[in-house]
């Protein structure tokens, strides 16, 4: 039985059995069938009930003439990722802000709430960031298709008509090689920042892990905003007319 | 003061792109082994269901070739 956190054992006590039993059905053995939802769910689960709270809050309360510094706070976010998607992509950018934000919202708080005692980042788990890397990637090519049509599989075959025999293998690598980076970068920096984090603590329990913790969350929000951007350059290589 | 406004535009437009220019050029770093380890796992993929034992290579060598032309094209498009 692997180690859980109080509120997956919450989530294992209320729904393990009625997960198992859907697993079951679907043909999927549990490895543990007394605790079939890992961690990972929990918190992701945890992260997405929040900001939904969090959204529905904010929708409820929206005002034009006297917003809230929640509102301010959530308009600065949305402006930012407006502009910046406008720089790379250019017009029409203003389509892919609900996709783009909802990813930054998300991969933000499965780092951060790592920061707090009794949870830890989902995304320190390979299969989270790598989930959140397979919807960029669907999301991407299928704006890729809804913009230029079947044309977009042109983009595959390179600029010269004679190489793409060879450019199609390499463009499908290529394609799947951004899953794979996005992927391992949100990973690799996630986990070492958790494992930097508990050594120190384990070592200088006092004082010095404050500063361990204040290079996790820079490095939660760099990551989160690396992730956002790099989605955004894919997503303008995918919708660019000049390919 | 127009003037003072323009070199702040110019400050933030620097900044931002700082921050673009930043964030793809750390992806070269896990482009180019990404797209190796890739093509090594589409070539084992393609040998497993063709029952073959030399596509893996052609995947390797294909990622090597991918995570070149990603980092070219990454350093063209800034120039």
């Amino acid at each position: 039985m692997p180690e859980q956190l109080w509120f997956t054992e919450i989530l294992n006590h209320l729904f393990g059995s009625a997960v198992t039993s859907l697993l079951t059905s679907l043909g999927i053995h549990a490895k543990y069938p007394a605790a079939p939802i890992p961690n990972s769910l929990a918190m992701e689960l945890l992260v997405f009930a929040f900001l939904l709270l969090l959204f529905i809050l904010v929708r409820s309360r929206l005002s034009v003439d006297n917003p809230s510094g929640l509102q301010h706070m959530f308009e600065s976010v949305e402006g930012f990722i407006n502009g910046q998607s406008h720089e790379i992509i250019g017009h029409h950018s203003e389509g892919y802000t609900p996709f783009l934000a909802a990813l930054l919202f998300f991969i933000l708080f499965c780092n951060l709430i790592g920061l707090i005692p009794g949870f830890e980042s989902p995304t320190a788990v390979p299969i989270v960031p790598l989930g959140c890397a397979l919807c960029a990637f669907a999301y991407y090519q299928f704006q890729g298709f809804r913009h230029a049509g079947i044309g977009y599989l042109k983009h595959f075959a390179g600029p010269m008509p004679a190489l793409a025999l060879l450019m199609v293998p390499i463009e499908l690598i290529s394609h799947s090689a951004r899953v794979l980076s996005l992927t391992v970068r949100l990973y690799a920096n996630m986990f070492a920042g958790d494992m930097v984090t508990l050594v120190f603590i384990s070592l200088v329990p006092i004082g010095v892990p404050i500063l361990f913790l204040g290079l996790h969350m820079f490095v939660s929000l760099l990551q989160t905003y690396i992730f956002v951007l790099l989605t955004t350059v894919y997503l303008q290589g995918a919708v660019a007319d000049e390919h | 003061m127009v003037d003072s406004d323009n070199r702040n535009d110019q400050n933030s437009d620097l900044k931002k792109s700082f921050w673009v220019q930043f964030a793809r050029y750390s992806q070269l770093a896990f482009m180019l082994p990404a797209a190796t380890v890739a093509g090594w796992l589409l070539g084992a993929a393609l040998d497993r269901w063709l029952h073959t034992t030399w596509l893996y290579l052609v995947g390797i060598l294909l990622g090597i070739a991918a995570g070149f032309i990603e980092l070219i094209r990454t350093v063209m498009r800034d120039k």
